[in-house]
């Protein structure tokens, strides 16, 4: 019997990991398939896989190690010797041939090159039908469809149902806070593949319709509210649509034009964090100045002294945020 | 002379030891071109192949990127020995 550990060229010493990495590297180099018709490969190859049964695993180099051979092990070698012996012979009544075997009388694979093929553009044919026959299949097509959903429903998240062009719907989950060109992936609904191959997918873009009172800023919702000049003066507490529905707000006493305001909560609630409905104050003068009011203005006028453009050019109250 | 035993999927596997799943992968990956892809039927020389690519994941530890590189080498090294066997007939 030859020594398993001379024939793959390591020690006795060697570590498992070792023996693998050799055995690897020698069965890359003298691999049937890999030499044809190069008989002395094939008999060295037959060597290193013996070889390798006897010290592959700890437990049969262990075994081998101190000198155990039991009748299984020679039986199990006799099988491998056996076996490799009659594929390299190529014999076609065995059970197991080697692919080189296979195709040395008129192989489908190796004829899928046609007669004219002789080797000269080797590479770019190597590349070009990996790259175009035997890489990873795709799968079925993909499909992208569009769904339109209001901002309330995009804040609020929603369930919608989607019919596809084949008939099949599609109850799509929206969730909330989902943002406007999202895509969302429903696996295996694309279309077919071509014979087992797995269906592609179907994707659904989220297309989010602006509604006029509100406007998406981020996680923050951004409306306007009218106030008259009275409650910007008196301040006042009112009732302010939102996204959630009606809120009641304290308009702080002399808050000024544009000034805007927080609602906490209000906002667009989503994984990336919590917004609020930002609030802009629109002072609105009195359609009609009625002779009483203009009256009492022009009296108080002369009581107090007030000029906004005095002191800065910018007011400083229409930047001030209030939060409420 | 090829023989023309088919096997089925099923039956390759139990041939080869290879479960099912990994040899309908490699059909996938058209790194197997069943004789009978209708049927899914396989003849001697697609176990051959599932036999070999086997050997190369397991035994050389060849990534699923290299192996269609490796398989198409192999076919044309083969076509080339035949047409310089038949040539020297």
């Amino acid at each position: 019997m030859t020594d398993p550990y001379k024939t793959l060229g390591v020690s006795k010493s060697s570590t498992q990991d070792e023996i693998k990495k050799a055995y690897r590297n020698l069965v890359k180099k003298h691999h049937p398939d890999l030499n044809p018709g190069n008989k002395q490969a094939e008999a060295k190859f037959k060597e290193i896989s013996h070889a390798y049964e006897l010290i592959g695993t700890p437990e049969n180099r262990l075994k081998f190690d101190r000198g155990e051979t039991d009748q299984q092990q020679h039986e199990a070698q006799a099988e491998q010797q056996r076996y490799w012996e009659e594929a390299l012979r190529g014999d076609k009544r065995k059970r197991k041939s080697t692919f080189y075997n296979t195709q040395q009388n008129g192989g489908r694979y190796s004829h899928s090159f046609g007669e004219e093929f002789v080797g000269e553009d080797f590479f770019e044919d190597l590349f070009r039908k990996a790259g175009h026959k035997q890489t990873r299949p795709t799968k079925g097509t993909d499909t992208l469809y569009q769904m339109n959903v209001t901002l309330a429903e995009s804040v609020l998240g929603a369930e919608k149902v989607i019919t596809l062009p084949n008939g099949k719907n599609i109850s799509v989950k929206i969730p909330q806070g989902i943002s406007s060109g999202t895509k969302l992936r429903f696996k295996g609904l694309g279309e077919s593949g071509a014979d087992d191959y797995p269906p592609g997918d179907a994707f659904i873009e989220i297309i989010v319709t602006p509604m006029k009172a509100f406007k998406r800023v981020g996680n923050d919702i951004e409306t306007e509210i009218n106030i008259s000049f009275i409650e910007a003066i008196l301040g006042a507490e009112i009732s302010v649509p939102t996204l959630y529905g009606p809120v009641m707000m304290k308009i702080p006493a002399g808050v000024n034009n544009g000034s805007r305001l927080r609602i906490r909560g209000k906002g667009v609630q989503s994984s990336s964090g919590s917004g609020s409905q930002i609030v802009e104050i629109k002072i609105i003068m009195p359609k009609i100045i009625s002779p009483e009011l203009h009256t009492e203005v022009r009296s108080w006028h002369g009581r107090f002294d007030y000029n906004p453009r005095s002191s800065t050019p910018r007011n400083e109250k229409s930047e001030k945020q209030y939060n409420v | 002379m090829k023989n023309n035993i088919m096997f089925e999927l099923r039956e390759a596997s139990i041939h080869c030891g290879i479960n099912q799943e990994i040899i309908k992968q490699f059909i996938q990956y058209e790194w197997i071109s069943p004789v009978d892809p209708s049927e899914l039927k396989l003849d001697e020389e697609d176990i051959a192949r599932i036999l070999l690519i086997w050997e190369l994941k397991q035994e050389l530890g060849v990534n699923d990127e290299a192996v269609p590189i490796i398989l198409h080498l192999i076919d044309e090294l083969n076509h080339l020995h035949l047409l310089a066997k038949n040539k020297q007939n």
